[in-house]
């Protein structure tokens, strides 16, 4: 197995809250899904993985360099790219000019090379026909592939992506996948998200992180199996049940532990990320 | 640390250049943006507009140089404001949308791209020169230019914008919000409009990029005193520490930046402190000044045109050409033996008080010596057109002073005749600029007095045909150049109708 980033012990602390505690983590090739709740602390590990803010412990290496001196740290931000959660825009640049200042602060200097390139992710995202188009002009979902454009510039080797469907519809969510899916062909992606269903559709390894820590570290058939038998369908709200909703049937699906001859129901990647937060003091009640 | 397998996941990665290749690119991309801001844009059209217009005005075809590269500094005033502006906001463009979050994670630092913002503001600077060039060289084109034009004078416009655009970087890096630029401008503003005089006498005056003085009077260039030279190294080391103080405030600590900071800062106290020095003028150019200005005989060169002697300072021997013809076309006009009188045309100034003063000259008392000042082209044509009838009817700039009587008319038509607007040249040459009524009639040295009825009568005598008139002027020369004629007289005599009243300059 190689692993493009390696981290070990992280731990970032703000003021007195722990964001990060001791949090070890491999990643290969192909796209890695980060589950947690609000305040799991996913956020600040990208931003620790993308050099944005240094661990008060730990030590990491992207692609064989380590960010802890000021050397690596360039060599690591050469090879990166990160979307934010909240990446935000120049609204007076238009798409084209955005990636290129991004391009360009990347050490992309030789102007025709760069130039080629900001249109070669701009089409990669789908946005070659409003490259020209100010960006306050601009729909949301529209500039969110800019951002991720913006990413994909200089063909990083790890691309790190802070829950970037957040805000979209179904059908943008969709077009977002297949860029996702397409950009994690050879290089490591690791995209923090809310939807199981984006982790079960795209990623070949799932993490899931609550209070700092790493709680969960497979495959999202395995996340999946934690659930196996824990999940079952009742008339009424089973009270045992650690979580419990009624489905468009009528009928209540619970997670949990399920009573002695309950019908129990296929689990999914979610019903498994639910009972992974059970014991963590994460809000896990759907 | 984890042992890791390293995998080189870079192949078919765009080549990057270095980080200082990074910081040129950004600079580029950001001073394209500047020059395409409204606010820049803006002024860099009213200033174009400016040097158009300002070009196109037909009474300033002789330029002195000395003067016409001062005229550069001040538009690019405005130009350097709204550098400021947009440079400021381009600092803050990151913070303003969201965006330092992502650029934190980039290979290029704050402080490098800081220093691309600093940068980005010289090719507004770099245009601003060629402006200034374009507005110099187009007065120096000028068949009537004379003087020398300073480097450093027409450097101070480019500085001025370099200095104001790096102010604005650097306020941005100090204060992130947009409303710390526009204050700095409003306070730059009421620094140099109310902090400092605007004689450029004092030390303090001279720390604004621009100092300009009340006179407009026009000096041999080696008389004005002014440290030019001393002013662009006090520009260009304040604009060099603010952009190094900019990036300094932008996390830069590297020992290249310190060190810069410290050398455009001894550049800007070695440029501040020699201009403060060189407030007072020297010895030297107190003595060259007062000579000038007392004894210019010995300063000046004199030639021989059409059987008069017209001297002039270095600078203008070119320019005696231009007073010949107009004594020319005067005395031609003039009968009895003024027809043929020799004068002599000497340039005079008062230098003594530098660009401070603006005294007007003492007439001269030398017989038939006719005064010229140091500026020519506009009004000056049919005022010193005035100074050359004059001594051609009273003998002498003093003589002429005390002109009271018929003996105006003879002088102003001769003065105004031959010209190609006459009447327009006789709005001119009068101080409130009118066609009737008394006024003030300026010359060279002190002014003279027309009354209602002289100007009356010589605006009567201007719509008469010249060649008519004159045959009159030069049949009756001597009675209407005899003190005391009546202005009713010379009109009698000139066969136009004359004045109702009598004759008074007290009118």
């Amino acid at each position: 197995m190689t692993f493009t980033v390696s981290a070990s012990g992280l731990s970032l602390h703000y003021g007195g809250t722990r964001a990060l505690d001791d949090v070890s983590l491999r990643l290969t090739a192909g796209v890695t899904g980060l589950l947690g709740p609000n305040g799991a602390g996913k956020t600040t590990l990208l931003r620790v993985l993308a050099t944005a803010v240094p661990p008060d412990r730990g030590a990491f290496t992207v692609l064989g360099h380590d960010p802890g001196s000021a050397r690596g740290r360039q060599e690591v931000r050469r090879r990166l790219g990160y979307l934010p959660q909240t990446p935000g825009f120049h609204p007076d640049f238009t798409a084209f000019e955005f990636v290129d200042y991004v391009a360009i602060l990347k050490e992309l200097t030789d102007r025709g090379a760069r130039h080629r390139e900001v249109r070669r992710v701009l089409e990669e995202v789908g946005l070659g026909d409003v490259r020209g188009r100010r960006i306050r002009k601009l729909s949301g979902g529209m500039r969110q592939r800019v951002a991720l454009a913006a990413a994909l510039v200089g063909d990083p080797g790890f691309l790190v992506l802070d829950e970037p469907t957040v805000g979209l519809d179904p059908e943008q969510r969709m077009r977002f996948r297949e860029l996702i899916a397409r950009a994690g062909e050879g290089r490591t992606v690791l995209l923090s998200t809310h939807q199981t269903e984006d982790v079960a559709m795209l990623c070949h390894r799932v993490l899931v992180m609550a209070s700092g820590a790493v709680r969960f570290d497979g495959t999202p058939a395995e996340l999946t199996a934690r659930a196996e038998g824990r999940v079952w369908s009742s008339t009424e709200r089973d009270p045992g049940a650690k979580a419990g909703w009624r489905t468009g049937t009528g009928s209540f699906r619970n997670v949990g532990e399920p009573p002695a001859g309950a019908e129990l129901l296929e689990p999914t990647l979610e019903d498994g990320y639910l009972l992974t937060l059970d014991g963590t003091g994460a809000e896990v009640a759907a | 640390m984890s042992a890791v397998l390293e995998v080189p996941a870079e192949a078919g990665s765009p080549s990057r250049g270095g980080a200082r290749a990074a910081v040129l690119a950004l600079a580029r991309f950001e001073a394209r943006r500047l020059l395409l801001s409204v606010p820049v844009a803006v002024a860099f059209v009213g200033y174009v507009v400016w040097i158009v217009w300002h070009g196109r005005n037909t009474w300033d075809g002789y330029p002195a140089l000395q003067d016409a590269d001062r005229a550069t500094q001040n538009m690019p005033m405005l130009v350097g404001l709204a550098v400021l502006l947009s440079a400021n906001l381009a600092v803050l463009r990151s913070w303003r949308h969201g965006t330092e979050s992502r650029f934190a994670a980039l290979v290029v630092s704050p402080w490098s791209r800081t220093a691309a913002h600093a940068l980005s503001v010289v090719p507004a600077a770099l245009l601003t020169a060629v402006c200034v060039a374009g507005q110099f060289t187009r007065e120096a084109l000028k068949p009537g230019a004379v003087g020398h034009g300073s480097p450093a004078e027409l450097l101070v416009g480019p500085l001025t914008v370099l200095l104001f655009g790096v102010l604005g970087v650097l306020v941005a890096r100090l204060v992130r919000s947009a409303w710390a630029a526009p204050l700095a401008v409003v306070c730059l503003l009421f620094l140099f409009v109310l902090g400092t005089g605007p004689s450029g006498t004092d030390g303090v005056s001279w720390l604004a990029p621009v100092v300009t003085e009340p006179s407009t009077k026009t000096l041999p260039s080696a008389l004005l005193g002014r440290p030019a030279a001393w002013h662009a190294l006090y520009l260009a080391g304040a604009a060099l520490t603010l952009a190094f103080l900019a990036v300094l405030a932008a996390g830069g600590r590297s020992r290249t930046v310190k060190a810069g900071v410290a050398l455009s800062l001894a550049l800007a106290l070695t440029g501040g402190i020699a201009q403060a020095a060189r407030m007072s003028p020297s010895p030297e150019l107190t003595a060259a000044r007062e000579r000038a200005s007392v004894s210019p005989e010995k300063e000046q060169t004199c030639v021989e045109r059409g059987g008069s002697r017209y001297c002039a300072f270095p600078e203008w021997t070119a320019r005696t050409g231009a007073w010949a013809g107009v004594v020319d076309e005067v005395r031609s006009l003039a009968g009895g033996s003024a027809h043929g009188q020799r004068l002599v045309v000497r340039q005079r100034l008062d230098a003594r008080y530098g660009l401070e003063g603006d005294a007007a000259l003492a007439p001269s008392e030398a017989a038939h010596q006719v005064t010229v000042g140091t500026s020519w082209g506009g009004n000056r044509v049919p005022e010193f057109s005035t100074a050359v009838a004059a001594v051609l009817v009273a003998g002498s700039e003093k003589a002429s002073g005390g002109m009271c009587d018929g003996r105006m008319v003879t002088v102003m038509w001769l003065s105004l005749s031959w010209q190609d607007d006459p009447l327009g040249a006789l709005r001119r040459v009068r101080l409130d600029d009118s066609l009737s009524g008394s006024a003030v009639v300026l010359s060279p040295t002190d002014p003279l007095t027309m009354t209602e009825g002289q100007t009356d009568v010589v605006r009567r005598l201007l719509g008469e045909p010249r060649a008519a008139v004159a045959q009159r002027v030069k049949a009756h020369w001597a009675e209407l150049t005899s003190p005391g004629v009546t202005t009713a007289r010379a009109a009698e005599l000139l066969g136009v109708k004359g004045p109702e009243k009598a004759d008074s300059c007290e009118e």
